[in-house]
């Protein structure tokens, strides 16, 4: 899915929390979101998710300025979003399965189609153990995962992850990571995740927009290694060793 | 989870709520049973009096055969008259003694002569009997009185009229009541899952896929109140059924019909499922705005 701001501005009361912001996220990107807490970055995720009303300026998705449109069309764009929200939103009273089975029934997904998609993100995350309890009962790393589950769950087009790796162990943080990037390449679906981890930042050589105070600070493009060019200096430094 | 399962799943998580709820529904539905119990044995009482239409027309003492015939003649000229029964002074007599045949010294006392001869008119159409009245009591020197029913029927009339107005004021009122408190119940319920909701509308589900699930929860409250109402009032009525219709004899003031309580029963459910989904789909519009 194809996501661009176009001068966009949002403002609580005299409080700017975006302001002019433009920039452009091509389908099948994965872009991070970086930027110091308070940058705007979450606010870029609500205004793409319809959460929030932008004070001014135009938000496309694929091509469709999404606050034109009626209710019901949002409705579907979001359908086509999942989302890994940074306090999780789980339903409390429903069980994980549950949570993600009501991810599937809200995009019309055949009630005899949802157990074997549950099963299978619910093995993706490694949470079988864990399915028929309450978000009550897990910790913050199985809820990060849960809330990871029910977004992939629904196969979208795009994936806004807030902060998906805030309350995750190394190892779990990596695992989410190498989940995120498989579906970004294996089924084209574009990625926005803020996140704060620099090693994780460092190590994907991704696209990178910085926000500070509600305004693009740098917007990188990721490095294009020449693999020639690579290989001949490994060979070089090889050689000299011998 | 489907919408249905899901209503069950908020009943269940609020039972107190879904217990008055219900409560409100069963007596709303319980008084309109009653009501319509109560009109239907007023109306049969009424049409009891209606359909038999009597007319009683005393003579003056002497009249002559041919006065009398001719008397009679008149009165079969009428449209719609059933039977004319001549009650003649012997008659009249012999019907005297078999009303006091306890009372042997008035049976001595009183002979035919004494007693006036009458005709009793009975006719299918009610509104000739004012008619024949007012031509007969102009016969002054024929006729001595006149009795009809007419003061009866005008007095059950005012009663119906009055029972049903009471009835339908009262109902309204308790419907309307119901219709409130069932559409603020359902805004507590939609307020307490707030949340929920708003994580589904996050996850892109439209605004009717939220409201579904409290208008079925309406719609089930709607159904077990008129359900528990309606046989209810038939416990009731059938457990008074004897005593009133006795009283009553021989009209049958509370109905042994089944399938007039059938008729009811299905009245009550669709009202019931048709005030349960109003109520709820009123307060998931007024609660539900995100």
């Amino acid at each position: 899915m194809n996501v661009v701001f176009k001068n966009v501005s949002k403002h609580f009361g005299v409080i700017n929390a975006l302001n002019d912001v433009s920039f452009e996220i091509k389908s099948g990107d994965f872009v991070f979101l970086v930027g110091p807490s308070g940058a705007g970055k979450s606010s870029i995720l609500k205004l793409v998710l319809h959460q929030y009303h932008p004070s001014s300026g135009h938000i496309y998705l694929d091509g469709e300025d999404i606050f034109l449109h009626h209710k019901s069309i949002v409705d579907k764009l979001r359908r086509n979003i999942g989302v890994i929200f940074q306090d999780y939103q789980l339903i409390a009273d429903k069980t994980i399965e549950e949570n993600i089975a009501l991810a599937l029934d809200i995009n019309g997904v055949p009630a005899s189609e949802i157990p074997a998609r549950v099963e299978k993100v619910i093995n993706q995350v490694n949470l079988n153990s864990r399915r028929h309890l309450f978000p009550s009962q897990l910790s913050g790393g199985e809820l990060q995962r849960s809330a990871l589950a029910r977004a992939l769950a629904v196969e979208p087009k795009l994936i806004l992850a807030d902060e998906p790796t805030g309350n995750l162990d190394p190892e779990n943080s990596w695992m989410l990571i190498k989940l995120l990037t498989d579906i970004n390449s294996q089924n084209g679906t574009t990625i926005i995740m803020t996140t704060h981890n620099m090693d994780i930042i460092q190590s994907l050589n991704k696209r990178i927009i910085a926000v500070k105070n509600g305004a693009i600070a740098t917007d990188s493009q990721p490095v294009v290694v020449d693999i020639v060019k690579v290989e001949k200096t490994k060979f070089k430094k090889k050689l000299k060793r011998k | 989870m489907n919408p249905t399962q899901n209503a069950w799943h908020h009943i269940r998580r609020s039972p107190i709520q879904s217990l008055v709820a219900v409560l409100v529904m069963t007596i709303s539905f319980l008084s309109l049973n009653l009501f319509v119990i109560v009109s239907n044995g007023m109306s049969d009482v009424l049409k009891y009096f209606e359909t038999k239409p009597e007319i009683t027309i005393f003579l003056k003492d002497g009249l002559d055969k041919t006065t009398v015939e001719n008397l009679q003649q008149e009165l079969t000229s009428y449209p719609g008259i059933r039977e004319i029964k001549f009650i003649s002074k012997d008659k009249a007599l012999s019907l005297y003694k078999e009303q006091n045949k306890n009372n042997p010294i008035l049976t001595e006392m009183v002979t035919a002569s004494i007693l006036p001869a009458s005709f009793e008119v009975s006719v299918s159409n009610p509104t000739v009997l004012e008619q024949i009245s007012q031509n007969f009591s102009a016969k002054k020197d024929q006729v001595d009185e006149i009795i009809y029913q007419k003061d009866i029927i005008k007095s059950l009339l005012n009663w119906t009229d009055i029972i049903r107005k009471v009835g339908i004021i009262s109902v309204s009122v308790s419907t309307l009541i119901t219709f409130l408190i069932i559409s603020v119940i359902i805004g507590m319920k939609i307020t307490n899952r707030k949340e929920e909701i708003s994580i589904s509308r996050l996850l892109g589900a439209s605004n009717f896929y939220v409201k579904k699930p409290f208008l079925i929860e309406g719609i089930i409250y709607g159904l077990t109140g008129g359900f528990v109402g309606a046989l209810s009032a038939f416990g009731l009525s059938q457990f008074f059924a004897k005593s009133i219709n006795h009283f009553f004899s021989p009209i049958t003031f509370i109905s042994t019909n089944i399938s007039f309580y059938i008729y009811l029963l299905g009245l009550s459910l669709a009202l019931g499922s048709m005030i349960g989904f109003l109520a709820s789909w009123l307060g998931a519009k007024r609660y539900i705005k995100f």
